[in-house]
């Protein structure tokens, strides 16, 4: 399997697009009524232009192509405290827009080839990749400790490797290693239990999906769980029958929806497998009139989108042949994919609940803090800005923040503790299966 | 990009010599705080170019402050050691004057960001130098108030754009942002605060520079180099429910000065701008691109804004008059519909799309610079013509733009020149076309403003030597130890 995986060089031309015009530094709307917001982490919490948006960032890339920026511990670190959220890339207009993620994780993938990244603490989580096929240094077996609820109820969930299902339910390593995080994985197979739905688990056989390796420039042992992965499911698909593979993660769901197509095999492997999101799957069944809902949950919440199910999953059309503007032309930007509407109809549906919008949302969400590697290197400072969008939430007097990702969920409830905040975090499966009335609820 | 200057690089191996580095750092860390500044290579790179031309030189140290007294105490150490400031907010002034000449402390403010008072009733702001465009338009539209937004970045400053003469939206109506200062507060390169205007004889009365003697004069249009300034009072306008923009095109540009001339006497429009086709295009073509035939070479966009129907009608009226006389005299001129993406980003304002240079570089490659000057109306003629022929063989799209001030018959007049900066050769070209404009741009009465140093030497050859020598003894009077942006005037 062949991975088109640009090396910094390669971009060197995209990084030459910018202007230095600092743009990307806020989000801001002329309205009317125009708003303004910041939307670098980096940038709000270190302050210097390097560290501001992908001003910075570029700035960096090219003292790395010239040879002006040697590596040293404090650059090396710089690289790395960026969320790769993508807050800035909303911003810029020009054509390298649509690569600047792109361009931050290959300055890393360049400090790992150059032997000097990624940061201590991201190593001790690659070599957990390696041991034990997830970053949270969890023995295998730990994989499925969340499912122990639903064995003991008499409602054990399909084995993948034993039994054929349609649907694939990837739970990903957080939501099943991460003791805070395991709210995800079980409201969401309390979901599709409740619907009704043949869906199973690879269990213990289930490995990363190579998010996070690939965020800290680790692209080597990205390919390795990648290709793995790309080779279970085309063996589901051709051995167990799976159409579908449902992630409630939203950093699984880039990975396998936008990273691994940077594989050869990708449109072969996936043919005939649709990729998507709980959310999304739960709003579609929503919109067809077969999510039932009992109950009110007197709830005001607002809603944090994620950067990975949100202006990650941008599409951007390029005039790649030069035939509408020149060759390379960042033309314009597609958002059709981005899971912006889909949690917030949910949330609307639900019987009683009050949703009120936090002043950055959708494409200028304020990322939690997790995202890039940041969570596992820079713990504190995860946090910390986790606590900056508690207290946006909080400010607009939401009493529940819920999102869509075991990361933001975990990163946020680090965030609410660290300033002691009431508000309290929530994952959208959480509330749904509060309210879903069951397919055997609904025949009593 | 990748080559410093041999001045910068002499200068970079005298003061990182680790001993010095180590004691000014520490200092700089006694005011502070550690995570506020720094010496590390990284950091200081990012701050060593901008948009422009101007060739990329290092800081030797990056400073934030977040309060007065911080400001205070830096440029009383940075006076006594004799080592440079050079205030920033964002960098996006187009001309390097943030890059420093001769090394020494980059002064970074963007951290004192507060708006410190909005008073709906008086129509005063009063801001810090780190709020940005897009932070005081959030604010000020609350109570349904504006500025004079420039369409540049809305991440930039509004007081460095205003303390450097820059130019908003509104310059037909209210003048220059400079001209909408009422007071100012600032940190004196020997470390002293002082105030001028209102709020020097009273401290929370910031409404105007009159009728005091106009010391503000010493701390505008200087580029940074005669005092930090840390607060300053605008006066912030109404906004009018009702927009009405007439557009018209013609086929020359002294058909356009003649018909903008005739407008301009009526003094009803917020914004009064022409722009050469080049300058229409989203974004400017790069390299040059040859104007088809049917199209005009010059439109403009008249912006008003009023308070009632009647009001809008009666503009209307005389906007009416003045199309028929234009068209009496025989001129070439016409109605017609400005390309929609571009008057949006001269009219929604500030705009991110204009502001992150999508139409000004989005084919030329990360450079931008311009020839921007303040130019007597009466030879905008003349002198774009032989910009058009200046610009044009050097492959370069003469987009140039024309903006009346306050209705007094001189103003902006200046080409956006997009470049491929990833070439030295491409840069030296832009570069070479532009000094050129320039010279017969002060040759025809205009004067740059926001000038880069090549620039400034440009005008100090042409300038009166009394001029000069008062210009000196002011900076020496107020800079003894010349620490302030050092180099950027010129002199
Ligand atoms: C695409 C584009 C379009 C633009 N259009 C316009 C326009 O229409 N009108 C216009 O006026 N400008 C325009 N500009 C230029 C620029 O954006 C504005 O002037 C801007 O407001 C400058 O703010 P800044 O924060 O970038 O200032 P900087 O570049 O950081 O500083 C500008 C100058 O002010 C000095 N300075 C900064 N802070 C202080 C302080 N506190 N005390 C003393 N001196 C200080 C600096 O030393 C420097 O000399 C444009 C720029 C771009 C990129
Ligand atoms: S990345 Fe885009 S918005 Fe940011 S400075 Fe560069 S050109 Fe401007
Ligand atoms: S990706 Fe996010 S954290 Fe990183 S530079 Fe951009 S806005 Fe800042």
């Amino acid at each position: 399997m062949e991975w088109k995986i640009a090396e910094l060089k390669e971009l060197e031309d995209k990084i030459w697009r910018c202007t230095a015009c600092g743009t990307c530094k806020v989000a801001y709307d002329y309205g009317p009524p125009p708003t303004f917001g910041e939307i670098c982490p980096a940038g709000a919490e270190f302050g210097f232009e390097g560290f501001m948006a992908s001003k910075g960032k570029i700035a960096f890339a090219r003292g790395i192509l010239s040879g002006e920026l040697p590596w040293d511990e404090e650059f090396l670190e710089a690289i790395y405290k960026c969320t790769v959220c993508a807050g800035c890339q909303n911003q810029c207009e020009l054509d390298h827009k649509p690569y600047i993620p792109e361009i931050i994780e290959a300055m890393r993938r360049r400090a790992v080839a150059d032997g000097v990244g990624p940061m201590p603490l991201h190593k001790n989580l690659l070599q957990s990749m390696k041991n034990y096929n997830n970053p949270y240094q969890g023995p295998r077996r730990v994989r499925t400790d969340w499912t122990r609820p639903f064995k003991k109820a008499g409602k054990p969930i399909k084995d993948l490797n034993k039994e054929a299902a349609p649907v694939f339910f990837f739970v990903g390593c957080t939501g099943a290693f991460n003791t805070a995080a395991r709210a995800v994985p079980t409201a969401t197979a309390s979901i599709f239990q409740k619907l009704g739905m043949d869906f199973g688990i690879l269990g213990e056989n289930e490995i990363c999906c190579g998010s996070t390796a690939m965020r800290v420039g680790d692209s080597e042992e990205f390919k390795r769980v990648a290709t793995k992965n790309l080779e279970t499911f085309k063996w589901l698909h051709d051995e167990r029958g799976v159409k579908t593979i449902i992630s409630s993660c939203a950093g699984c769901y880039r990975a396998i929806k936008k990273d691994y197509s940077l594989s050869s095999e990708y449109d072969k492997v996936m043919e005939g497998i649709e990729v998507i999101h709980t959310a999304d799957y739960l709003n579609r069944l929503y919109k067809e009139g077969k999510l039932k809902f009992e109950g009110e949950l007197h709830w005001k919440v607002t809603y944090h989108d994620p950067c990975h199910t949100g202006r990650h999953l941008n599409k951007f059309i390029i005039d790649e042949e030069g035939k509408q503007l020149w060759k390379g032309a960042y033309v314009d930007v597609d958002q059709s994919e981005c899971l912006y509407e889909q949690p917030r109809d949910l949330l609307k549906a639900i019987p009683g609940v009050e949703l009120v919008e936090m002043k950055r949302n959708r494409a200028n969400s304020f990322c939690c803090g997790g995202g890039g590697g940041v969570m596992t290197g820079f713990g504190e400072w995860a946090a910390k800005n986790a606590s900056l969008r508690i207290q946006e939430g909080a400010d607009v007097g939401a009493e529940r923040i819920v999102s869509i990702c075991p990361f933001c969920h975990f990163n946020l409830n680090e965030g609410a503790k660290r300033i002691g905040s009431q508000v309290k975090v929530h994952d959208l499966t959480e509330l749904i299966d509060q309210v879903l009335v069951g397919k055997s609820d609904n025949q009593t | 990009m990748s080559e410093l200057s041999s001045l910068q690089k002499e200068h970079a191996t005298t003061i990182t010599d680790a001993g010095k580095v180590d004691s000014v750092l520490r200092e700089l860390r006694k005011i502070v705080g550690e995570s506020n500044c720094t010496a590390s290579k990284h950091i200081r790179y990012a701050y060593s170019y901008d948009l422009s031309f101007v060739k990329p030189k290092l800081p030797d140290y990056v400073v934030m402050t977040e309060t007065v007294e911080q400001v205070q105490e830096l440029l009383r150490f940075a006076n006594k050691e004799k080592i440079p400031i050079v205030p920033y907010t964002a960098g996006t002034n187009i001309g390097g004057l943030t890059i420093p000449e001769r090394g020494g402390i980059l002064l970074d403010l963007k951290k004192m960001n507060n708006i410190v008072a909005i008073d709906p009733e008086s129509h005063v702001a009063v801001i810090e130098p780190g709020v940005s465009h897009a932070k005081l338009a959030d604010a000020l539209y609350k109570h349904k108030l504006r500025f004079g937004w420039p369409v540049g970045p809305p991440s930039a400053s509004v007081l460095a754009c205003a303390v450097s003469h820059g130019i908003g939206g509104l310059s037909a109506k209210y003048g220059l942002n400079s001209q909408e200062i009422t007071s100012m507060e600032v940190v004196l390169p020997t470390g002293e605060l002082i105030r001028v205007g209102s709020c020097a004889i009273r401290h929370d009365a910031w409404h105007s520079c009159l009728p005091l003697p106009q010391l503000d004069g010493l701390f505008k249009g200087w580029l940074g180099s005669s005092g930090v300034v840390t607060k300053i009072g605008i006066s912030v306008h109404p906004i009018p429910p009702l927009l009405k923009v007439f557009t018209v095109s013609t086929e020359n540009v002294a058909d356009m000065y003649s018909y903008m001339l005739n407008l301009s006497n009526y003094e009803m429009c917020d914004d009064l701008t022409a722009v050469s086709w080049w300058l229409t295009q989203v974004p400017i073509p790069y390299p040059f691109k040859a104007k088809p035939d049917d199209s005009p070479e010059w439109f403009c966009f008249a912006t008003t804004t009023s308070w009632t129907e009647k009001e809008r009608e009666a503009k209307t009226e005389i906007w009416e008059t003045v199309f028929e006389e234009e068209q009496k005299k025989g001129t070439s001129i016409k109605q017609t519909v400005y390309p929609e993406e571009a008057l949006r980003g001269r009219t929604q304002l500030p705009s991110q799309v204009v502001g992150s240079t999508k139409n000004y570089c989005k084919q030329g490659g990360a450079g931008i610079s311009w020839p921007g000057t303040f130019t007597p109306a009466k030879v905008w003629g003349p002198v774009y013509n032989k910009w058009k022929d200046i610009l044009v063989a050097h492959n370069l799209s003469p987009a140039v733009r024309m903006t009346m001030y306050r209705g007094v018959h001189y103003g902006m007049f200046r080409a956006m020149i997009p470049f491929n900066k990833q070439s030295a050769e491409e840069t030296e070209n832009a570069r070479h076309a532009i000094v050129e404009c320039l010279k017969v741009d002060l040759d025809a009465g205009g004067i740059p403003y926001k000038p880069p140093v090549d620039f400034a030497n440009e005008i100090n050859k042409r300038a009166d030597p009394g001029y000069l020598d008062l210009l000196r003894r002011m900076k020496k009077f107020l800079d003894p130890n010349d620490i302030m942006n050092p180099g950027k005037l010129g002199i």
